[in-house]
């Protein structure tokens, strides 16, 4: 077995290394372009040496993209003039896909280094922990290669940009409902509060003046760097839940879901006033801040959240999170100060809830208080539900398949349809909020404890059958 | 009365119109086992949770280690009358929380048993030792705290071990048969390193034979740790065989106490408690 796996390490090596380095050396396509057209055919033809000099003149204007069109259409017209054996095929292809071989080639590299390393480890715990650095660098490597072939803006990574932001909203919301046991309803507040932060320190300077038109061009006129203000943007939710949960939380535990929800509307009330329009834009849309473009970002973020999360849970701080939510007598009994721990698990929920309306901000590159309804905190409860509370991994899986659901795979439900010349009935705008519903109502009834009930789905239960008796219920 | 571990002083506890517990005053000494016996609804339960903190009481005081941990009267007015020409009647409320009542070492189990029903046996006795951790949030997500956690578990295993529920330690807590649920409770109790334990009706749902290894249980722990140990209980046969002393609790009023013997000859016991009940 050992040995097996430094060899199986050693190929993937090679491989990778062959990955890395074609990629690398089929950079240069103005030498490639040599090799292709060779000089005396080039001058025997004026259209072809036009058609040369036109990709010559993408490249030197830097735009690639363009070179490589030109070369297809050039490649189109002149068959027969071109000069294409095995080698410059190859050079040709890895050039095309430039980004995804060479993605391809470090992420084949690292796995063949994990495997290495599993080989010389005895303990199960850090072959675990080698599974898991494998199958999240697949995870990167996957959503690169993937944007990279469909589009940054296609449907597809339109959904998973949207869905790893709401697998995150769903998680923090899932620590404090699912697993602390306390009922909160502010998620669009903090949300809101996040998204505000972040959006006022990262608009640009020079934008500022245009984006506050109707206050003298704003009161912040500095731009803090994307990470610090998503920081900023958790630390201000934090702050808010701090102050609620100060009064709040000493009461019985019925009373934090009427405050924050509460909160949520005054917030969202507050941050439309006028008076503070300088800070806030008034009722204005805020736009112009730092946004992403690839779907690693939020991805990164969210994964780094959850993943402090998911320790959080499994520490013993999570423990008493969780002995609180079976019983608050018997955890106070065992030493547990209700309100500490209470105050923390609602503290860092909003926290990462202010993280991940920042990140909302960013998808949608404005933000407007208005739109941060208790619809939007209904709808991360409805994923909280789904999935299972107190599971991660169902949050997580339910958030991708709500959003995949609500924004694309039943979209066609919206389109007036014509099957021949019969036109399909129901099938008009807000039919597919109608079916959503149901499909909602469907899955809370047969799955009462939602679709992972509180187990996770782990890597032990794909690995080995699940053991009889145990952890049932 | 250096060696007095648990001093009640006149505890009186008012909900609305019923006193369940009526001017109650004990004193437990160091490595003892004192019982606190009486019908249903006699305010036995409502006496632990005065002294554990979970309800402060309308009056009355509770020293723990010479400590006072919970006092309260009832309003101004009333605290003239109540203090009379006491000099030494407290000046301040004290009502400690449960969670502190616990860290200075004091366990209790409960009638109603209240386990954390979602999590496995050693999970739930892993809880109780989160006490005797002491690191912060950091150090606890990203695991620097790893020696603290592993003697915590290695703790956790011995008190199942104490307790003879190594075998189901993986089980959920709730799938448990009653008895065991029982000893759950006692091993999580004692996962706190308290030095007193409070017992409420530990051989509830028991059958004879369990409950005379219950007994055996009890003695081997008191001193195995040094246990001083208050319980309440309705079965006899136990309370007689173990306790060194025993309260006898009637509508919420002390009417008698002793060795085992005098609480068993006493007339108004018998008319109270025994007559009526079982012997
Ligand atoms: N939280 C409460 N609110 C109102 N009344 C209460 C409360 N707790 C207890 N009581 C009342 O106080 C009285 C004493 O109850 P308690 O539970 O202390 O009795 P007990 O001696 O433990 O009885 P048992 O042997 O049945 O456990 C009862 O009449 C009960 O109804
Ligand atoms: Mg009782």
């Amino acid at each position: 077995m050992k040995v097996f796996k430094i060899i199986l390490s050693l190929l993937l090596a090679i491989i990778a290394c062959l990955l890395i380095f074609f990629s690398i050396n089929a950079l240069d396509l103005s030498a490639l372009l040599k090799e292709i057209v060779p000089l005396e055919t080039m001058q025997q033809d004026a259209g072809l040496e036009k058609a040369v000099k036109r990709i010559n003149d993408c490249l030197a204007d830097g735009n690639q993209n363009r070179a490589l069109r030109s070369l297809n259409r050039l490649l189109d017209d002149y068959p027969d003039k071109v000069h294409l054996d095995v080698q410059t095929k190859l050079d040709l292809f890895f050039y095309r896909n430039n980004k995804v071989m060479l993605t391809l080639g470090v992420y084949v590299l690292f796995f063949s280094a994990a495997l290495a390393v599993s080989a010389f480890l005895k303990q199960q715990k850090h072959q675990t922990a080698v599974l898991v650095a494998i199958l999240v660098a697949s995870l990167y490597a996957g959503i690169y290669i993937v944007e990279d072939l469909v589009g940054v803006n296609s449907m597809l990574m339109t959904v998973l940009k949207k869905g790893a932001i709401y697998a995150l909203l769903a998680v923090s919301m899932n620590l404090l409902n699912g697993f602390t046991g306390l009922f909160s309803l502010g998620q669009a507040g903090f949300m809101l509060v996040g998204a505000y932060t972040y959006a006022i320190f990262t608009i640009e300077n020079t934008s500022r003046a245009q984006v506050y038109q109707y206050y003298q061009g704003g009161l912040v006129q500095f731009t803090l760097p994307t990470l610090v203000a998503i920081l900023l943007a958790g630390l201000a939710a934090a702050f808010f839940a701090f102050l609620i949960g100060l009064p709040v939380l000493r009461l019985k535990s019925d009373y934090l879901a009427i405050a924050t929800l509460g909160f949520a509307e005054i917030i969202r009330a507050v941050l439309q006033y006028d008076g503070l329009g300088r800070i806030t834009n008034g009722s204005n849309l805020l736009r112009k801040f730092t946004t992403f473009n690839t779907a690693l970002f939020p991805f990164a973020v969210s994964g780094i959240c959850i993943a402090l999360i998911a320790l959080l849970i499994h520490s013993t701080y999570g423990r008493s999170f969780k002995a609180i939510r079976d019983d608050e007598v018997a955890a106070e009994a065992m030493g547990i100060n209700l309100f500490v721990y209470k105050q923390l698990a609602f503290v860092i929920s909003s926290f990462f809830a202010g993280i991940g309306g920042a990140l909302l901000a960013m998808y949608q590159t404005t933000v407007q208080a208005a739109a941060f309804t208790s619809a939007m905190t209904y709808e991360i409860l409805l994923i909280v539900v789904i999935g299972g509370m107190g599971s991660i991994s169902g949050s997580i899986l339910a958030s991708f398949l709500f959003i995949a659901s609500s924004e694309w795979w039943l979209r066609f439900l919206d389109n007036v349809t014509y099957i021949g010349t019969f036109k399909v009935p129901f099938f008009r705008s807000g039919f597919r909020m109608v079916v959503f519903s149901v499909i909602i109502m469907v899955v809370v009834l047969f799955y009462r404890k939602g679709i992972m009930g509180d187990k996770e789905f782990g890597l032990k239960s794909l690995m080995e059958p699940r053991k009889g008796g145990k952890r049932r219920g | 009365m250096a060696d007095s571990m648990l001093k009640l002083n006149n505890i009186t506890m008012q909900f609305g119109g019923v006193i369940a517990v009526d001017d109650f005053s004990i004193v437990v000494k160091q490595n003892e086992i004192v019982a606190i016996i009486g019908p249903n609804g006699a305010g036995k339960t409502t006496a632990f949770n005065c002294v554990t903190g979970i309800y402060p009481p309308t009056s009355g005081q509770v020293f723990f280690e010479n400590r006072l941990i919970v006092s309260n009267y009832p309003n101004k007015k009333m605290k003239a009358l109540y203090a009379g020409g006491n000099k030494n009647f407290p000046k301040e409320k004290v009502c400690l929380t449960p969670d502190k009542i616990t860290r200075l070492g004091m366990a209790r189990t409960f009638q109603n048993i209240r386990l954390f029903k979602s999590q496995t046996v050693f999970e739930n006795v892993l809880i109780a030792t989160h006490l005797h951790q002491k690191c912060n949030l950091f150090s606890a997500v990203f695991r620097l705290n790893h020696q603290q956690e592993q003697a915590a578990r290695k703790h956790a295993m011995d008190m199942l071990e104490v307790v003879g529920l190594l075998e189901v330690k993986d089980e959920l807590a709730t799938s448990l048969p009653y008895g065991q649920q029982r000893r759950l409770e006692i091993a999580r109790a004692l996962a706190t390193k308290p030095k007193m334990l409070l017992l409420d009706e530990p051989a509830a749902g028991m059958n004879p034979q369990e409950t005379a290894e219950l007994a055996q249980f009890i003695r081997q722990i008191k001193e195995r740790f040094r246990l001083t140990v208050l319980l309440i209980e309705h079965h006899m046969d136990l309370v007689m065989s173990i306790s060194d002393r025993i309260y006898v609790l009637d509508f919420g009023r002390l009417i008698a106490h002793g060795t085992p013997e005098q609480v068993q000859d006493d007339p108004k016991v018998i008319a109270a408690y025994l007559g009526e009940d079982e012997e």
